[in-house]
């Protein structure tokens, strides 16, 4: 009898014990937020919404729930933490500005993934956040639903190298060339008695040369790395519109490509959405204004799929990636270095982004 | 316990096995076991002081018991409070890869149903009915109705296997889904205890019970009398009803006319209630009880159709490069799930028993034979059996080594809260053996098919002689080399 | 029959599958080549699911992701990539090693994420034949080897 009673209490307080450690183990350690990651589509960030102190250390706890995603906050230098499936991430934050701050997921998941966005409302003293300036495009009041195709087209790829150095001074409208399209700049430059001498595709040769002296080689690296991230999954690695996602995006969400039934939002995927612009097209980019094109980014396209990026990205990388936007349409690096009226053909290996029509 | 159980016992010692067969035919196929029957056996593993000290004390049991019943609950806590991520889920791993291992690649092929010996599922159940956890006692609670006659088969174990084999997708890869079902057996086998007799859930429910059992007439150890005739002589029969020393078999089997490992649970109660000690677990060849053409059935052949053609349709699923397949598996409740599970219920239940009669039938025609057709069916389908398990543990192969390194992160943080006992939280997966998996899992399978084939000849003979056996056996010979071929077409191909 | 004719016979058929299973067989003669590939990958499969080369081959595999984060790892070679969807991620290795090797997700990519899978087959696969012979072969022995043993009692 005094056995059976040994093995009762064995059986018995193991059982207990093993489901008591096990239940306080899974609970959340105290003074962490829990924040996990799942598919937009079944309910993206859990929760969708945290609140935090200014000054006033926020340490959050992450995992994902399915897929590899990524954890970053808009508008802030700190680097992205990646969120591996089942896997705990634990990160502190001191905000030092109140404001409402926006998480999002940086590892692609999906035609949503740019869907699976979330607020830290920060409250405090202070200068709030995000309040400092007015983006140049509302400044501009310019239209971004109306097109300014340009009517004016260059034979052959607009190539900095092959210009002769700088051209003669340009009168820019407003002095600022962010708010100019290049078509406005080359007709600007066609005009300059100065210029008469020079073909056609030479004046679109010095227009090339113009945005290639308005940016660097450390803007243009950091507007690729940005593209590659958050861009190219629609619009392509070589921005002809045509990237993984772009099927999704027009044919909607009977053709999402998981095959996965999704009850979280059903009919969200995808809904009204267009292509994604193909930036390989001169006609819509030489028309363009830089200004137009970041205000593209921070609006986003207001229902068509295209995301708003302008509480994610500082001034800053709006502005380079903008510049590497114009990559698929200007030349920039080749023959550089060497003579500069060679023709060279492009090395497609070396430079992705980059094809000739 | 046992009082109630008189009323049944005589119908049960009479469908526990089929006596045993021609003895001098037995005889002469056994050359490495001399005389079995009716003098000790040589082979007696319980003639090692050690062992037998171990195997009749409860304790021995009760501790592994109590730590698979720890595994089994922490499966289920971690599969319903860990992530939901299936690979990184502590009771998916623990469960699917951990015990799926050892259960396919050791305690099936070697220990046979080892395993159910120290099963924790029927432990709460088992505590209910014999009022006791360590030493049965005769006032524990139930109804201890026996369990009705006309499901004293395992048509309810095959048709409950089917049942999950058509979800094993989700069930896989889900750790709440995992955790459900886990809960269900628990449950299932309490609610069985409670109103049936002995381990009814185990001996005519459980799933993988029944699979077990089949595979574990290819065992090589076996619980056997040494002496048939001290157990006629023997009228308590102690062994089937209970007695101070312990419980009558919880498998209903009487164990003086045990043949075959199918049904028996290796608890060891008749090892402790003998009073004779005229119980040997016997060491002998593999898939000896194949030989005995004795208690040969339809629902037992049934079960070989069913796991060999799970085999095939696990390894096209998890293993093939069909993603559309896999889908199908995974979207359960959609119409292309439903297609899906009515594809692999036709094929194990329909196409391979179809084309299997087809090959008894011409080899019955070639060779002339007197049998009816069903007995023929039913013979040779126990020369699928070597196959069979050969199959599951080709298939196991590969998915173990692919996987089993998502074990070391889960066990290091069970509950993923950032633990690391030892010092394995970060190791990332990394499939092992990767270039000798399919020489291995080619061998295991030109195994199970001489051994198939072999069988098939054997029982062939067990009605012609020489020439005769061979034609009879002939066709089943090459059905069973098309299934190894398309099983090895699905895994190393 | 005498106890020495079944030890004849199991040696001569153990022989026979030694040959079966170790027997050089003429290796192919293609040249090596460089290969590429662009493979898709999206939830639980790779399209193509199948890819075949010659030994020697130099291949290249492009990954592109088309869902989520997923990988790519190569059976018998150990090498593998990861691509994230809008980042086609390459890999390349000498396909010096014949038969058949799985191709696996190497990143959790969803439930069905350890049954994602390709093949990738190098040149002719001997194992398969090699074990569909002597698998006949093993199977025939052992009858036969049943048989003598019979005829010895």
């Amino acid at each position: 009898m005094r056995a059976e009673s040994g093995a009762r209490l064995l059986v018995v307080f193991g059982a207990v014990a093993l489901a008591v450690l096990t239940v306080v183990a899974v609970r959340v350690p105290a003074r962490a937020v829990e924040l996990r990651g799942r598919l937009p589509d079944d309910g993206g960030w859990s929760p969708g919404a945290i609140s935090a102190r200014v000054g006033e250390p926020l340490t959050l706890r992450m995992t994902s729930d399915d897929v590899v995603h990524g954890f970053a906050i808009g508008q802030s230098a700190r680097p992205a933490v990646d969120l591996l499936p089942g896997k705990w991430m634990t990160t502190t934050v001191v905000f030092d500005k109140p404001g409402k701050y926006t998480y999002y997921c940086t590892r692609w998941c999906g035609p949503n993934h740019w869907r699976m966005r979330g607020t830290i409302e920060v409250t405090g003293s202070g200068a709030r956040v995000l309040a400092d300036s007015v983006p140049l495009f509302l400044r501009l009041k310019l239209d971004l639903d109306q097109a300014h195709p340009s009517d004016l087209l260059p034979a052959e790829t607009p190539t900095a190298a092959r210009a002769g150095g700088l051209p003669t001074p340009v009168a820019l409208d407003g002095g600022d060339l962010r708010t100019q399209s290049p078509a406005q700049v080359w007709r600007a430059l066609r005009k300059h008695p100065g210029n008469a001498r020079l073909t056609d595709q030479q004046l679109w040769d010095e227009v090339a040369a113009v945005w290639r002296a308005a940016t660097s080689r450390e803007r243009l690296a950091e507007g690729r790395q940005l593209y590659r991230d958050n861009c190219a999954a629609c619009h392509g690695e070589t921005g002809r519109g045509d990237g993984v996602m772009a099927k999704a995006l027009v044919a909607g969400p009977a053709a999402d490509p998981s095959g996965i039934e999704h009850s979280g939002m059903p009919g969200m995927s995808g809904h009204g959405t267009v292509a994604p612009t193909d930036f390989t097209n001169k006609r819509n980019m030489l028309g363009a204004s830089a200004a137009f094109l970041q205000g593209k980014l921070i609006r986003g396209g207001m229902g068509t799929g295209m995301p708003y990026w302008g509480p994610i990205f500082t001034e800053s990388q709006l502005w380079a990636l903008v510049d590497h936007l114009w990559t698929f349409q200007f030349d920039y690096e080749s023959g550089a270095g060497s003579s500069g009226a060679s023709r060279t053909t492009h090395d497609s290996a070396s430079k992705p982004a980059m094809r000739p029509h | 316990m046992t009082e109630r159980g008189v009323v049944g016992s005589k119908r049960a010692v009479g469908t526990a096995s089929g006596g045993v067969g021609s003895s001098g035919r037995r005889r002469a196929d056994l050359p490495q076991l001399p005389a079995p029957l009716g003098t000790e056996s040589r082979w007696d593993l319980l003639r090692w002081p050690v062992l037998n000290a171990v195997l009749r004390s409860r304790w021995p049991q009760l501790l592994v018991r109590v730590a698979a019943l720890a595994g089994f609950l922490i499966a289920v806590l971690t599969g319903l409070l860990g992530t939901p991520v299936g690979n990184h889920n502590l009771g998916i791993v623990l469960v699917w890869i951990a015990w799926w291992t050892i259960m396919m690649l050791v305690a099936l092929p070697f220990f046979g149903r080892g395993w159910c010996s120290i099963c924790p599922i029927p432990m709460p159940g088992e505590w209910l009915q014999h009022g006791a956890l360590l030493t049965p006692r005769r006032n524990g609670a139930g109804l201890k109705r026996a369990w009705p006659a006309r499901f004293k088969n395992i048509w309810l174990q095959n048709g409950a296997f089917s049942a999950v084999a058509v979800c094993s997708a989700v069930v896989l890869t889900q750790p709440r889904i995992t955790a459900v079902v886990l809960l269900a057996f628990l449950f299932v086998a309490i609610g069985t205890s409670l109103v049936y007799e002995r381990r009814a859930f185990c001996r005519y429910l459980c799933p993988v019970g029944g699979f077990i059992g089949l595979y574990a007439q290819l065992a090589p150890v076996a619980i056997r009398v040494k002496n048939k005739a001290t157990c006629a002589a023997h009228t308590e029969k102690s062994c089937y009803r209970g007695s101070a020393d312990g419980a009558g078999c919880p498998w209903m089997l009487y164990p003086g006319a045990l043949a075959k490992n199918t049904y028996c649970g290796m608890c060891m109660e008749c090892v402790r209630t003998c009073p004779h000690d005229n119980i040997a677990l016997t060491l002998r060849p593999f898939g000896a009880d194949l030989r005995s053409p004795a208690g040969r059935r339809l629902d037992e052949a049934f079960k070989g159709f069913i796991m060999l053609g799970a085999a095939m349709v696990y390894s096209a699923v998890m293993l093939g490069p069909w993603g559309d397949l896999k889908m199908a598996a995974y979207d359960i409740g959609s119409a292309r799930w439903l297609a899906y599970a009515f594809a692999v219920l036709v094929f194990i239940n329909g196409v391979l028993p179809g084309l299997f009669l087809g090959a008894v039938s011409a080899g019955r025609a070639l060779a002339g034979s007197t049998q009816t057709v069903k007995r023929s069916f039913i013979a040779f389908s126990y020369a699928l059996v070597p196959l069979g398990l050969m199959a599951w543990i080709a298939f196991s192969l590969s998915f173990v080594f692919a996987s089993i390194s998502y074990l070391w992160p889960t066990m290091s943080d069970p509950f993923g809260v950032g633990w690391n006992l030892f010092g394995t939280a970060h190791a990332t997966w990394q499939p092992y053996l990767t270039r000798s998996v399919p020489t291995m899992q080619a061998l295991v399978l030109v195994v199970g098919f001489t051994s198939s084939a072999v069988t098939a000849h054997r029982i062939g003979a067990e009605e012609h002689e020489q020439r005769a056996a061979l034609l009879q056996a002939a066709p089943v010979i090459v059905y069973c080399f098309l299934i190894t071929a398309s099983l090895m077409g699905l895994l190393i191909a | 029959m005498k106890r020495s004719r079944v030890i004849t016979t199991a040696l001569v058929l153990a022989l026979g599958a030694g040959v079966i299973a170790f027997a050089p067989l003429p290796g192919a003669s293609a040249k090596p080549a460089n290969r590429h590939f662009r493979v898709e990958a999206s939830a639980f499969k790779y399209t193509p699911a199948t890819i075949r080369v010659n030994a020697g081959d130099h291949v290249t595999i492009d990954l592109v992701s088309t869902d989520v984060v997923h990988g790519l790892y190569v059976d018998g070679y150990d090498v593998s990539v990861t691509a994230d969807p809008g980042r086609t991620a390459s890999l390349s290795f000498v396909a010096n090693r014949t038969g058949m090797f799985r191709l696996r997700c190497s990143v959790t990519c969803g439930a069905m994420h350890p049954f994602m899978i390709g093949k990738l087959h190098v040149g002719r696969n001997d194992l398969l034949w090699r074990a569909l012979v002597l698998t006949l072969f093993a199977g025939l022995a052992g009858i036969l080897l049943a048989r003598v043993r019979e005829v010895r009692q």
